[in-house]
């Protein structure tokens, strides 16, 4: 360890970075042409369509809103514009930070866009209006099992781990969550249930990785496709014969008293299952504990340069398989949490969500509040795919069920060099 | 790397791994049949319980992996009678003649995520690679009109470039942006998935007159037809001297080629290939696009020999070729031989696990419980070694190494 080594030199770097900025840039740009040009000019003058507030079960929100009518050509100029302006600004002062934030707006905003012009009088669909608060509460699901996910991860990757089997611990969960919750239809138990089932696959993934040095990504890909089909064999084994296991109940909202009552807050944030306040405090916590607490910085100094981690006393396997099998079980509870709102086990449901999450992970920036946001913008964009069906958008179905992937790969590819993972993430420990 | 652990006799390592596979899918049975746990819940009712109790055990794990055995390989009293009066032959072979039509698409997808492993990069896309293909093979082989000698050439082309399209993908974006090969080709399997249900569900392809998701049937000029002809029920295709071909291609390519060596040279230190002048980008493009084509010849081969169209769970449904796939080329440590064999294993799994659906109501999907815990196993030899020390006395210590994020 004498040799010093020579520093890379930055220079390249920031030329690359220049040219990538560039190009989100300019793709921000375009999308703002194609909103300015299709949904604000592509729409006849005279039409409008309607924003309403309340959501589609009533009995909770005793405050109503009314409807907000726009013309969709003046208000879808207005988003385009707005659009547009953060693409220029993004090309032309290229901004070292946040560019990916400005790009998740205008993602979110094309979207409003796309909603705006679906709904408009005149246009294909039968529905003239276009619901927030459902669109929120929909979509607030899907970002709370991409929170769940991304949460495991982050706690996995900052101790060094890659856990690429989320996808696995959902299963695991949502699996085992509706057996519990069938039998009992006490969603505590079932989340409980569901965390220890987790953190045993997380448990696994760490006995290979950490004590045995298995190549991480390759334990977690065959832990997935195990647990997938050791479910798919389950459900039929098992579901078939006895269907009284997996009744599919949902979680039932545990509105907050009074302040559920607010207009669109309060549906979106206080009338909600457990498992989405559950989630909440979870956030708080991870983030208080990995940034705020001995343990974290433990945790941290594992991640970072695990050498050193050790020389001072700390045990890189423990921590590791602490922070593995923690991560697990949150993963586990997201699981639960995915049964809880879409029903009944089928196998492969979660279609892919534990990457997304991973992929939510990265764009976070291996940070608790950055998986949030992340999660927000991925969730989404899944959930407005699958339900964009309801507006009669004149694209087939099966290619809008392609964007929540297509955005994955194009963030991730935007995204990565500009990100740093945990330096040792990844890399076994091997004890000298 | 766990790869060069194949000097440890990988040979041991990989049975004693089989039979612990099918140990834990024994206790899986054991634990998940209804029947088996009743007679477990009378252990000490009376004398003659337990000993009820462990040939129920025996009798129903027994039947499941005979069942399987007989149904992938062959069926001794069959074969018994087929070699006394020569009759029944095409029955007898059946079976194996099934374990073959099950591996060869998945000895190419495996080459060709093999080959991606050795060069360090994780190609788990080989799934989408294989369907667009297949896709693209298809759309080719059923919408165009030619003679043999050109359209089943022609077809068979079309899938490799379809596959190398979908690999050119994930390549362009490792080596131009570094986005990391893993979430890209598990992305873009879900993306190919999408496309697939998109394009046998409109108009162009979809089978006219059909509504379901079902695509048009490939014409006879670009089928790879049963080696044994239509009327002897063998469905064991032409298509497995293309994946002998590529066995082959492959070995020669890895071991002998200068590009494979640059392949490999990458995959076993990056720095070191790039100080010898390797350009890192080419060959991850490179790797992507030969990786990809090669699945993407998988589907098409599938088409062409066994199913002849694509429908909305082409090469999906099971465990998605391409997940197996990934599999097999752990077992068989990435070497195009080892390939061969793990393929053919796993093919047996595969149809013997259908064959014990049928027989006895287990589950396929068993067997590919059992392949994954191989494979976890095989992955972790020192872990096979240390089980079984305690009966067989030996003990070696090996070190491993691996690379993550990238």
């Amino acid at each position: 360890m004498t040799i010093v080594e020579k520093p890379t030199t930055p220079v390249p770097k920031v030329v690359l970075h220049n040219t990538r900025t560039r190009v989100i840039g300019g793709i921000m740009i375009a999308l703002a042409l194609f909103v300015i040009f299709v949904f604000a000019l592509g729409s006849s003058s005279g039409s409008h369509s309607q924003l309403t507030f309340d959501p589609v079960n009533t009995t909770n929100s005793p405050i109503r809103l009314g409807t907000l009518t726009v013309l969709t050509r003046w208000s879808n100029l207005i988003l385009g514009l707005a659009m547009l302006g953060l693409g220029v600004e993004v090309f032309w002062r290229q901004p070292r930070r946040g560019v990916m934030a400005r790009f998740g707006g205008v993602a979110v905003l094309l979207l409003i866009a796309l909603l705006f012009w679906a709904a408009r009088t005149g246009g294909p669909s039968q529905i003239s209006y276009v619901n927030l608060t459902s669109i929120l509460v929909g979509s607030s699901e899907v970002v709370m099992v991409l929170i769940y996910g991304a949460l495991s991860g982050v706690m996995c990757e900052r101790s060094g781990v890659v856990n690429i089997a989320i996808e696995g611990q959902f299963i695991a969960g949502a699996f085992i969550g509706t057996i519990i919750a069938s039998k009992t239809n006490d969603f505590f138990i079932a989340a409980i249930v569901g965390a220890v089932a987790g953190g045993l696959i997380g448990l696994l993934l760490a006995f290979f990785a950490v004590r045995y040095l298995v190549d991480q990504i390759i334990v977690g890909i065959v832990i997935v496709t195990g647990i997938s089909f050791f479910s798919a064999y389950l459900n039929q084994q098992v579901f078939t014969p006895y269907p009284n296991l997996n009744t599919g109940n949902i979680a039932p909202s545990l509105p907050i008293p009074l302040l559920y009552k607010i207009p669109i807050i309060g549906p979106l944030f206080f009338n909600q299952s457990g498992f989405f306040y559950c989630m909440i405090i979870l956030v708080c916590l991870v983030s208080f504990a990995l940034f705020k607490t001995r343990y974290g910085l433990h945790v941290r100094a594992v991640g970072e340069h695990p050498d050193a981690a050790a020389t001072v006393g700390i045990s890189v396997a423990r921590v590791r398989y602490i922070n593995v099998a923690l991560g697990g079980a949150i993963a586990g509870i997201g699981g639960v949490a995915f049964m809880a709102s879409q029903g009944q086990f089928l196998p492969d449901y979660t279609s892919g969500f534990g990457y997304i999450a991973l992929a939510a992970m990265i764009f976070g920036r291996w940070r608790p509040s950055g998986a949030v946001v992340a999660s927000i913008i991925f969730g989404m964009g899944v959930y407005l795919a699958a339900n964009l069906q309801e507006f009669s958008v004149p694209i087939s179905g099966e290619i809008l069920q392609m964007f929540p992937y297509l955005i994955t790969i194009a963030v991730v590819a935007g995204l990565i060099g500009r990100v740093r993972p945990p330096a040792a993430d990844g890399k076994p420990y091997i004890r000298d | 790397m766990w790869m060069s652990l194949t000097s440890q006799n990988p040979v041991i390592v990989t049975i004693l791994a089989l039979i612990l596979g099918f140990v834990v899918g024994a206790f899986i049975i054991i634990f998940t049949t209804a029947s088996i746990l009743d007679a477990f819940r009378g252990f000490f009712s009376s004398w003659s319980a337990p000993g009820h109790a462990f040939k129920i055990t025996f009798d129903n794990v027994g039947a499941a992996y005979r069942d399987m055995f007989t149904g992938s390989v062959i069926d001794p009293a069959g074969f018994w009678h087929s070699l006394t009066t020569g009759k029944g032959w095409d029955n007898t072979l059946t079976p194996i003649s099934e374990t073959l039509t099950y591996a060869t698409p998945l000895v190419i997808v495996s080459t060709a995520v093999g080959i991606s492993f050795q060069t360090g990069l994780f190609n788990i896309g080989g799934n989408g690679q294989a369907v667009l293909g297949g896709i693209a093979g298809a759309v080719v082989g059923s919408m165009i009109k030619l003679p043999m000698v050109i359209h089943l050439p022609v077809t068979l082309i079309a899938g490799i470039l379809g596959g190398a399209l979908a690999g050119a993908l994930p390549g362009i974006l490792k080596a131009y942006t570094g986005a990391h090969e893993v979430i890209v080709t598990i992305m873009e399997n879900y993306v190919i998935y999408a496309f697939l249900l998109y394009v046998v569900l409109s108009t162009p392809y979809q089978q006219p007159g059909q509504s379901n998701d079902i695509g048009r049937s490939i014409h006879s000029s670009a089928q790879l037809p049963p080696i044994f002809g239509d009327s002897s029920g063998l469905r064991v295709s032409y298509g497995i001297f293309i994946a002998a071909g590529v066995v082959v291609f492959a070995w020669w390519f890895l071991e002998r080629s200068s590009l494979g060596f640059d392949f490999r040279v990458t995959g076993a230190s990056p720095t070191a290939a790039k100080a010898s002048g390797i350009s890192p980008r080419a060959v991850v493009v490179l790797v992507f696009l030969i990786s990809g084509g090669l699945a993407g010849l998988a589907g098409i081969v599938q088409v062409a020999s066994t199913t002849h169209y694509v429908d909305g769970t082409f090469l999906i449904g099971d465990a998605g070729i391409g997940f197996t796939a990934i599999t097999v080329a752990l077992l068989g440590r990435n070497k195009p031989v080892g390939i061969l064999w793990a393929s053919l294993l796993f093919g047996a799994l595969g149809v013997g696990g259908r064959a014990m659906q049928a027989a006895t109501g287990i589950p396929f999907d068993l067997a590919t419980v059992i392949q994954s815990v191989v494979v976890l196993f095989v992955a972790t030899p020192v872990l096979v070694k240390e089980i079984f020390r305690l009966r067989a006395g030996k003990t070696q210590a090996l070190q491993l190494g691996t690379q993550g994020w990238g």
